[in-house]
């Protein structure tokens, strides 16, 4: 690939009194990235209160590009300043450009609207609803070179910016909230406004509503009319008197297992159209590549057996490799290459196709002759 | 012929419906050396694997194929295929 196909890159920094807003232009790759990782850690040494990064004007941002954001992002964590990234125009589709990014490096903190002021009152607000008391567990540096689970705080980040996406892009949408099952409880990790919230919040306490049933039974619960609604008694008429006349909840999942939903009110009976259902069950399921890969809803006993499961795997692999180097007299690479491509003849895991040599070696060395050929 | 695009591993790891946690302990578990930030690199096309990971990264991701009932999409390097 040659960096002639992309458009400039260009970057602007503006200290407006203690913030510091870093534009972009063009497409950030290759140099663009280095540029841009020069030009945050420039800004970063000043010290601001915070810094925006301005990607109204952006075209396209690569791996190497978000790395540098990335970066950025978790010198600022350490210093307690907030990244914001603004995309005033053409809002939607640099959203839609930046959720696979926010997939990809589950970075995006959090996306100043055109209403700055409303979105910094929501996201200081919404963590207090939603964000687990206490800080217990790996301390903040061994939770970088954790590989899972990710920051509680950056997914939430990334689950309001879907919250966003949605709210702007299904139709029918006057409201849009995340749910999410937490230490055995559902809480609003994400919510468009306060209403919503209390939406939310009014479900968990009554202890039904779409949203429930959709977090816990893992299947799509669609009002289309709560005014001829049957199936939750006692929010129904709650959810009425708040305004609310028709509700779309969107099972999450994070490795098949239900740990939430994507929530969309409406003050608009049959507000919800085909097309719009369709689209959130996109919104959902980008929700649940993110916390997937964010390995939310897996337990610490499940991580501890899977982390154990994965070491007794490398110690039988190592040793088979091991029985190779001294059987084959080659290096560590060949044998594993030996042993890899057993594995590939014999139609076998790997780590079976380690087991069976280490099972066959032990019978050797235990045999009468203890012979080659024996 | 036409070179793959540089995240292809990534695009190979989406479709085997694996989060990067899950494979870096799968790729940790055959052996492999590098961080799960390095992976991630790898997978991006950021950084380029060694041979040697570049296979722990296609086996790991074949057997998860495997797994779902396919077959083994992801290509091994020469050392692999020659014999």
């Amino acid at each position: 690939m040659t960096t002639d196909s992309w458009p400039q890159f260009g970057v602007t920094t503006n200290f407006e009194g203690t913030e510091a807003v870093v534009a972009l232009h063009g497409s950030v790759e290759h140099q663009g990235a280095f540029t841009l990782g020069a030009t945050l850690d420039a800004a970063i040494d000043r010290h601001p209160a915070s810094i925006v990064l301005d990607v109204s004007e952006l075209d396209s941002i690569g791996p190497t590009g978000m790395m540098a954001i990335a970066n950025a992002e978790r010198r600022l964590a350490q210093m307690d300043t907030t990244l914001t990234i603004r995309s005033p125009s053409d809002l939607v589709n640099r959203l839609l450009g930046m959720m696979e990014m926010a997939e990809m490096s589950r970075l995006l903190d959090r996306v100043a609207a055109e209403n700055e002021h409303v979105e910094k009152h929501e996201a200081k607000a919404l963590p207090l609803m939603g964000a687990p008391s206490g800080q217990d567990g790996p301390s903040e540096d061994f939770r970088r070179v954790t590989a899972m689970p990710s920051d509680p705080d950056v997914i939430d980040g990334a689950l309001r910016l879907i919250v966003e996406l949605a709210r702007a892009l299904v139709e029918g949408a006057d409201g849009v909230s995340v749910s999410l099952l937490r230490h055995g409880r559902l809480s609003t990790v994400a919510a468009s406004d306060q209403t919503i919230m209390d939406m939310d919040t009014d479900q968990y306490k009554t202890g039904e509503g779409p949203c429930v049933d959709a977090s816990i039974q893992g299947q799509r619960f669609h009002a289309p009319a709560l005014a001829g609604e049957t199936r939750w008694p006692a929010f129904t008429p709650q959810a009425l008197g708040l305004g609310i006349n028709a509700i779309l909840s969107s099972p999450l999942k994070a490795l098949d297992q239900p740990v939430g939903a994507l929530n969309i009110y409406s003050r608009t009976p049959l507000a919800f159209t085909t097309k719009d259902q369709a689209a959130a069950a996109v919104f959902a399921k980008k929700a649940s590549v993110i916390l997937s890969d964010a390995g939310a809803g897996v337990s610490d006993t499940q991580m501890a057996f899977r982390y154990q499961e994965a070491l007794l795997s490398r110690r039988t692999i190592t040793l088979a490799t091991g029985i190779l180097m001294e059987r084959e007299g080659v290096d560590e690479e060949a044998a594993f290459s030996d042993l890899l491509r057993l594995s590939l003849y014999h139609g076998e895991p790997l780590r079976q196709q380690a087991q069976t040599m280490i099972q066959s070696a032990r019978e050797l060395e235990l045999g009468p002759e203890f012979g080659l050929d024996a | 012929m036409r070179e793959p695009p540089v995240d292809i591993l990534d695009t190979y790891r989406q479709e085997a419906g694996l989060s990067h946690g899950e494979l870096w302990l799968r790729y940790f578990e055959f052996g492999g050396m590098s961080t799960a930030f390095e992976l991630e690199a790898y997978l991006y096309g950021v950084l380029a694997p060694s041979t040697y990971d570049h296979d722990l990264i296609a086996h790991a991701l074949n057997e998860r194929f495997v797994e779902l009932g396919g077959n083994h999409p992801v290509a091994y390097s020469e050392a692999i295929r020659a014999k």
